[in-house]
């Protein structure tokens, strides 16, 4: 696979792209610091489920978010406009800008990108819509709820509450690695020079459809998620956004912004295989192409975020296929869904922050829950502890149904040549 | 070498080299181009015993039994939205026969959506909700609930190994394909980009636009159907002669409130700008036309700037009903039907026009060969 834009280009402070600020909603804390502290602690997210009526199922947890008031960041937009995946989507990019110190009045004059990963876009309204029909039939549905369902608006009216109208504003719905999906978009905007800056990451609400799915496949873990474990039972849904700001490095240097890390480059590819079971091949190849497109060496990356969801599946295929790029001694793996429970498409957004947060301060997030590593995984999870640690270079996987792989590679920002 | 995000792009500019169209003027291009062109109505009166939605008439795929159109194996499971796309990628390859030079892992999808099918979805929850247990559900029918069904769908069926991306772009969403699938060339990820956009009829679709509604466009027709573009980079040399049409930009803004006007105003010359088109070479422009103030907005800002006549000299996508996620993917396929009966002047620039209510405008310039 061939990049048109040369190597030459790539060392010029116009085409580097780096990540400058975080929007983050999680079940284990609001705001990049919040977050930073509670991957480095190993805060759980995992509690029973209130959002929705689970009478009947055996087990209910899942990785809520409580107490966070996305309000606070929303001051333009009526909220009740808004469903609850575009509260925190909106909420999260408000974040992010202030985070990383935009001006809105420059950005503003700027050419711009808001790109909006999803899973389920605003299903937790429709599970109500699906309610009111159910109860008192189809005429009977809140028309306020109706107008907020469309999941284009997750990017949409993040772009109006911060008042930015030259942006092009788009909704990846690849499921659960749509987040690097819209990293990866965005990535390509500005080192292709179509757009300034960038507003990228991921968005969903916890939903009853989603975790009913999960449950009847016999994949939602009766406590809590335990990824690479010999006794992993499975996800626990979760909720939640992630938005990064992006832009070039010159844009960065030129208004002294904080560099948390640098993008240095994503893949993408489809299985053609089946619909919700991985294949190791080629998830492995999508690992080849992402390192390819960042022009790094298998053995220069110090850390893999793993999809890492904890159901039999996905972690003995996902490990398989680390061995088949990394060889015996693959880097560290960690799956910070044992925290966070499976966001959908919040989760690989949430992980590339995760990620960026680990290179700039220094630390690897562990793998919680943990008891015995599983011997068919044979990777370094990181269990329990979180670890210091020097990383330079970190992959971010993301797999989803229709096998929509999607690979992030962030490394440390150094001054000068990489 | 980097542009500033205000100069034109000067990467090769992508061609549409193939499309296909499922629509309510029947399964297949010709129909497609057929009906456009004719401005036959395509609405029919439901069957109220297969439908039971608010609207008594629609713009459906007419003989769009999915199984009988795909064949019974691996289509026990599959919603409606997936088997239209499905179907016109299927065309969409058969048609291009063996000019597709790319490997399968060279060749993208992307599909423009809505939401999916808010039918499967809906219907996930319901049997969750009405059930016995509440996780008495169809465990196969999990995947359709999910919006990326359709477009990897697709890939299993074609063996389409390339990136896989579904925007979920409500009306606009056949000009968010063609801008990403564009972006996916330019950046070296494919060589090859099926892109287009699917949208279903359904119950649940009809009682969720029924509510949503203003009172501006009550009685508006659903329409349904899935149109797909084959692209490519264009030959450095221009000599293949295989270009349908070449796209020479793509831009979206979002508007607040009732700014729709200076936003599509202001698109439109985004688009000009990036293309390098003079406006004196516009020859046509096809406007989405959502029924109420939208639609009444978006037809007033491009007959000020071009005039009525070059939004008469597209197709009127009336026929067809609101198409909602394919609207645009339609509009393309219109201009591309206008230029297959060579009533474009050569070398003559269209426009497709999109608007979404949602706060979303979208512009793309496509240059029609010269016959």
């Amino acid at each position: 696979m061939s990049v048109n834009v040369s190597d030459a280009a790539r060392d010029d402070a116009a085409s580097r792209v780096v990540l400058t600020g975080f929007g983050v909603f999680s079940s284990i804390g609001v705001g990049a610091d919040e977050f930073a502290e509670g991957l480095r602690a190993g805060r759980s997210g995992a509690k029973p489920i209130t959002l929705f009526d689970t009478e009947g199922f055996a087990h209910a947890n899942g990785c809520e978010i409580t107490g966070a008031e996305p309000e606070r960041w929303i001051r333009n937009l009526p909220v009740e406009a808004l469903g609850r995946a575009t509260q925190f989507s909106v909420a999260a990019a408000r974040m992010a800008v202030e985070a990383a110190g935009a001006d809105l009045e420059v950005l503003r004059a700027q050419r711009g990108m808001i790109s909006i990963g999803t899973t389920d876009g605003e299903s937790y309204d429709l599970d109500h819509l699906v309610g009111t029909e159910v109860a008192s039939g189809p005429a009977a549905m809140d028309p306020t709820v109706a107008r907020r369902v469309s999941p284009n608006r997750l990017s949409i009216a993040a772009a109006q509450e911060l008042g930015l109208s030259n942006v092009e504003a788009v909704t990846i719905a690849t499921a659960c690695s749509a987040g690097n999906y819209a990293i990866g978009q965005g990535f390509d905007a500005i080192r292709s020079g179509e757009v300034d800056y960038a507003l990228c990451g991921g968005a969903d609400a916890m939903c009853r459809k989603t975790f009913t799915g999960f449950y009847r496949l016999g994949t939602i873990a009766p406590d809590v998620c335990r990824p690479f474990d010999v006794d992993r039972k499975g996800i626990l849904t979760g909720e939640g956004a992630g938005v990064l700001m992006l832009e070039s490095l010159a844009s960065a240097r030129a208004r002294g912004a904080r560099v948390y890390a640098e993008v240095l480059g994503y893949g993408m590819n489809c299985d053609a295989y089946h619909q919700v079971a991985p294949n190791q091949d080629s998830v492995a190849r999508c690992m080849e192409i992402a390192l390819e497109n960042a022009g790094v060496k298998a053995e220069e990356v110090d850390l893999i975020s793993a999809h890492g969801t904890g159901t039999k599946a996905n972690d003995v295929t996902e490990s398989r296929a680390i061995h088949d790029v990394f060889g015996d001694a693959p880097p560290r793996t960690v799956s910070l869904k044992s925290m966070l429970g499976h966001t959908m498409g919040a989760a690989s957004a949430l992980a590339a922050i995760a990620c960026a947060l680990s290179i700039h301060h220094g630390f690897i997030p562990p793998t919680i829950n943990h008891r015995e590593t599983d011997p068919e995984c044979e990777i370094d999870c990181v269990p329990n502890q979180s670890v210091e640690a020097d990383l330079r270079v970190v992959q971010n996987n993301g797999l989803a149904f229709g096998g929509n792989n999607a690979i992030v590679v962030l490394g440390k920002y150094l001054d000068g040549a990489r | 070498m980097t542009l500033s995000a205000s100069a034109p792009a000067t990467a090769t500019r992508p061609v549409i080299t193939a499309w296909s169209a499922v629509s309510p003027f029947g399964i297949g291009k010709d129909e497609f181009v057929a009906g456009v062109l004719a401005g036959k109505d395509a609405s029919s009166a439901l069957d109220s015993e297969e439908w039971a939605g608010p609207d008594d008439h629609a713009c459906v795929v007419p003989g769009f039994a999915l199984r009988e159109v795909l064949g019974k194996k691996g289509t026990r499971s599959m919603d409606r939205v997936t088997g239209l796309a499905v179907t016109a990628v299927r065309d969409l390859l058969r048609d291009s026969g063996d000019r597709r030079t790319a490997s399968d892992e060279e060749t993208a999808l992307v599909l423009g959506t809505t939401t999916g099918s808010a039918q499967s979805m809906m219907d996930f929850t319901r049997a969750s909700l009405v059930g016995e247990r509440p996780f008495y559900v169809d465990p196969s029918l999990m995947p359709n609930a999910v919006m990326n069904c359709a477009a990897g769908q697709c890939a299993i069926w074609h063996s389409l190994k390339g990136p896989n991306t579904t925007i979920a772009g409500g009306r606009v969403a056949g000009l968010s394909a063609l801008s990403y699938a564009g972006g996916l060339l330019n950046s070296g990820r494919a060589r090859t980009v099926l892109y287009g956009a699917a949208e279903e009829f359904s119950n649940a679709r009809a009682w969720l636009d029924h509510h949503r509604r203003g009172e501006d466009s009550t009685g508006a027709l659903l329409g349904e159907g899935c149109a797909m573009f084959m692209l490519e980079s264009a030959d450095p040399t221009g000599s293949d002669g295989r270009a349908l049409a070449e796209v020479l930009a793509v831009e979206s803004r979002v508007y607040f409130g009732d700014d729709l006007r200076e936003a599509l105003a202001a698109c439109v010359e985004g688009v000009l700008r990036r293309g390098g088109v003079d406006s004196g070479d516009v020859w046509a422009v096809s406007a989405s036309g959502p029924a109420g103030s939208a639609g009444e907005q978006e037809r007033e800002a491009l007959a000020g700037r071009f005039g009525a006549e070059a939004l008469d000299r597209a197709p009127s996508m009336a026929p067809i009903g609101d198409t909602a996620a394919a609207s645009a993917a339609f509009q393309i396929g219109s201009l591309l039907s206008v230029a297959e009966q060579s009533a474009a002047p050569g070398g003559g620039v269209a426009l497709v026009s999109s608007v979404d209510d949602n706060g979303v405008v979208a512009c793309a310039a496509l240059r029609l060969p010269v016959s």
